[in-house]
């Protein structure tokens, strides 16, 4: 599988390159429209992950919903829409070595758990596998195992809206 | 045709059970949220005073009473406790203890926001409907059987916090502080979903009983990834906990957000944060103690002497109050420390304890700021025993017991998690503790002698403070609550042993 | 041979640590909350990895909450940045400073 390599390849290069242009332009719209990039990579990656479902939903929330509510945002901040000066705060270095920190220790982490594969082995017969794949698996689990996530996420979802309208009346 | 097809292909979900009874304080919280929302878009003219701060009220005390029926089930010795939903949510004496302390967190900020809100033209239900909400997350992170649920518990939480903490629109503060504890909640809770999904690659679950299974069982040869989650966690457990080095948004936002939500702030949702961090860490993870251990040892040194060293030098006292609460975290976390179950019986007697201290000092402060919640310098509170003598008396005691003063709820909440401490071997972290608390009641005798020994010969009279009703029940309630168990705390001890937290299989 | 997973979570560990680093420098707080989304992103990658590796649907359903809870923070984010922004124009994390002892 090849071209399955070759695929995540330019996938990773892409969504790593996006994330860095994301985190250094000086051009607020253009971070948002990276961040599409990057969403959009990430959600191919689903694809090879045999994560159809997921990776839907990632664009339709994600790129549909969520960066469009940025670009409102950008439009209600009445941000600057060029070139802004100094967008980088004093603390560059400091804010670099804490990186590469959380980075060396996060890949640390994978490397010494890589060593064996040692992934915890759950004993499924062919037919439980079966029931874990799929779009259909998915709604079977949200309605029954994660059902009480469910119903948290719906109070916050009410707590979302009720904010929401706190913060956007006028006095 | 195809319509019967697609009917006689549907498969039905088979739903898990789900015990109404144990879900009952949640569903009394967020009916009484919704009840508050109808309320206010139905009726035309404006409800009575202090309708919606009543409502709120007795939602709380129904939601403690429901958890009493809980006890009783959860303490019977036949019955004992129990999951439900699939294994989603704990019911023990763990989730019923942290129902009562967060039902009063709500409450009692309630009473103080009633009038706060009244005096800065702010009224209207939605303060207490988020705190509700909010509340409600805060439960759900303590009955949570499951990171997952943890994790949304603590997003309910926080959403709801960061919109009151900028719920004073007009002042600049309060927004910008909104601003600070959002950025920085946003970006805690990244690093706690890591650490989920580190735990969850070790182990093959998020469910807190298969992971305790998971672990009893098998050996694993490499940590790596476990470590790196429980560092992870920590991260974010920490953070609402306002433990140093995770502390410094707390100054800010205890600051700049109204006074009755820093008082929640410090009451109800860091008592969420300390109920996952208990449940999952010391139960949860106990075949791996001495793993995190180190790291809460080292978490905890850290939070006690920054919290005191620091407070010595503010001259605001909500920002005073902060640090102490930083300090406080401390203590807590020394019971943590000891994971023992002394150290987590110590750790749920200073929760509750705390939870009616700093309630009640918070409470002082709203009403001392007066109009504007502008006064909060140690110069207001010059003189208060002449002008208010019965405020200045509660005050007083409230500052003494977070001093830990004996013949106060304080002192024996010290007491306790030192001793805790001590019977775990962990010395070094007993005499820090004391060390630290000598230190920090340097803090609150300052405030006390602000308060009785400035001659106000020629200074200028602080300004008018008066004591509305709701604020009065609730300072009263703190004191009573404070002193009484200060001097007869038996009946609290015996609740906290009995509220250790278990861990229980999913059984699905 | 299919890519192997460990490819997948180091992608996602980059991704989170620019993420980190993007929200410590960037001054701008549409452009830090954006940081926030990307190592949000980064946490779904790697939920979606296990459950592929580990067999299990729940690292799948996972996602689901948290892009809900993605959802949720930026609507409340947003307006807390707009009430900000709305009264002073170009403001920066760094103009934040009202609030210092």
């Amino acid at each position: 599988m090849i071209a399955q390599n070759i695929a995540f390849g330019i996938l990773a290069a892409s969504s790593v390159l996006a994330a860095i242009r994301m985190v250094t332009t000086k051009n607020v719209v253009h971070a948002a429209l990276y961040l599409v990039v990057v969403l959009g990579s990430v959600a191919a990656n689903y694809i090879l992950l045999a994560a159809e479902f997921v990776a839907v939903v990632q664009l339709l929330v994600y790129i549909g919903a969520i960066v469009v509510l940025f670009l409102f945002g950008v439009m209600l901040t009445r941000a600057k829409l060029g070139h802004e000066g100094e967008l980088d705060n004093d603390q560059r270095g400091l804010a670099a070595v804490t990186a590469l920190l959380i980075l060396g220790i996060l890949g640390y982490v994978l490397v010494d758990y890589f060593g064996d594969d040692k992934l915890p082995q759950l004993n499924r017969t062919h037919e439980q596998l079966n029931a874990t794949r799929g779009t259909g698996a998915v709604g079977n689990a949200i309605f029954s195992t994660y059902l009480i996530p469910f119903e948290v996420v719906s109070v916050l979802l009410l707590a979302a809206l009720v904010g929401a309208i706190v913060l956007a009346r006028r006095d | 045709m195809t319509a019967a097809l697609l009917f006689a292909q549907v498969e039905k979900v088979a739903t898990p059970k789900l015990d109404w009874a144990a879900t009952a304080p949640l569903l009394i919280l967020c009916g009484a949220a919704l009840l508050l929302l109808l309320i206010s878009s139905l009726t035309t003219s404006r409800p009575a005073r202090g309708t919606y701060a009543v409502i709120t009220v007795l939602a709380s005390a129904f939601a403690i009473g429901t958890a009493g029926v809980l006890w009783a089930r959860v303490t019977d010795a036949e019955r004992g406790a129990f999951t439900t939903a699939a294994g989603a949510l704990t019911v023990d004496g763990f989730s019923v203890f942290f129902i009562v302390v967060i039902s009063l967190g709500i409450a009692l900020s309630a009473l103080l926001a009633d009038d706060y809100l009244r005096r800065e033209n702010l009224d209207g239900p939605e303060l207490y409907v988020l705190m509700l909400l909010s509340g409600a997350g805060g439960i759900v992170m303590a009955m949570a059987n499951d990171l997952i649920v943890v994790f949304l518990g603590l997003e309910t939480l926080s959403i709801a916090l960061y919109v009151m903490a900028g719920f004073n629109r007009r002042r600049a503060e309060s927004r910008e502080s909104a601003m600070k504890y959002f950025v920085l909640g946003a970006f805690s809770s990244a690093f706690l979903l890591y650490g989920i999904a580190f735990i969850y690659g070790a182990t093959g679950s998020t469910n807190l009983g298969d992971i305790a299974g998971f672990l009893n069982a098998n050996t694993l040869e490499h940590t790596g990834l476990l470590l790196g989650g429980f560092a992870l966690l920590l991260v974010g457990f920490g953070f609402k906990a306002s433990a140093v080095p995770f502390h410094v948004w707390t100054p800010d936002v205890y600051q700049g957000a109204p006074t009755p939500v820093t008082a929640f702030m410090a009451s109800a949702s860091k008592a969420a944060a300390f109920a996952a961090l208990l449940r999952v860490f010391v139960s949860t993870f106990a075949e791996y103690r001495l793993d995190w251990q180190p790291l809460i040892w080292g978490i905890a040194v850290l939070t006690l002497v920054v919290g005191s060293v620091l407070a010595i030098v503010q001259t605001d006292v909500k920002r005073m109050m902060a640090y102490s609460s930083i300090s406080h975290a401390g203590f807590i976390l020394v019971g943590v420390q000891a994971a023992t179950a002394q150290g987590v019986s110590a750790a749920l007697f200073y929760v509750l304890s705390y939870t009616f201290m700093i309630v009640g000092t918070f409470g002082v402060a709203t009403l001392v700021s007066g109009k504007g919640d502008e006064h909060h310098g140690l110069e207001a509170y010059r003189g208060l025993s002449r002008r208010r003598p019965g405020l200045a008396l509660t005050f007083t005691v409230f500052l003494l017991a977070q001093a830990g003063v004996p013949l106060t709820s304080g002192f024996l909440a010290k007491f306790y998690v030192i001793g805790a401490a001590v019977d775990a071997h962990s010395y070094a972290l007993a005499l820090i503790a004391m060390l630290s608390s000598v230190v920090s009641a340097f803090l609150y005798l300052r405030i006390v002698v602000a308060m009785y020994m400035t001659d106000e010969e020629g200074a200028e009279p602080g300004p008018r403070v008066r004591v509305p009703l709701g604020a009065g029940v609730a300072l009263g309630l703190a004191v009573a609550f404070t002193v009484v168990v200060g001097i007869l705390p038996q009946q609290v001890v015996h609740w906290a042993d009995r509220a250790i937290p278990v861990v229980l299989a999913s059984g699905r | 041979m299919n890519v192997p997973e460990w490819w997948y979570l180091v992608l996602s560990a980059v991704l989170f640590s620019l993420g980190a680093l993007g929200l410590l420098i960037r001054r701008n707080p549409l452009v830090m909350f954006m940081c926030v989304e990307l190592m949000l992103n980064a946490v779904n990658l790697t939920f979606v990895t296990f459950s592929r590796s580990l067999n299990d649907i729940g690292g799948q359903v996972v996602v689901f909450f948290v892009l809900v809870v993605a959802a949720a923070e930026v609507t409340v984010g947003l307006g807390i940045i707009v009430s900000i922004l709305r009264r002073k124009p170009g403001t920066t994390a760094d103009d934040l400073s009202l609030l210092k002892g």
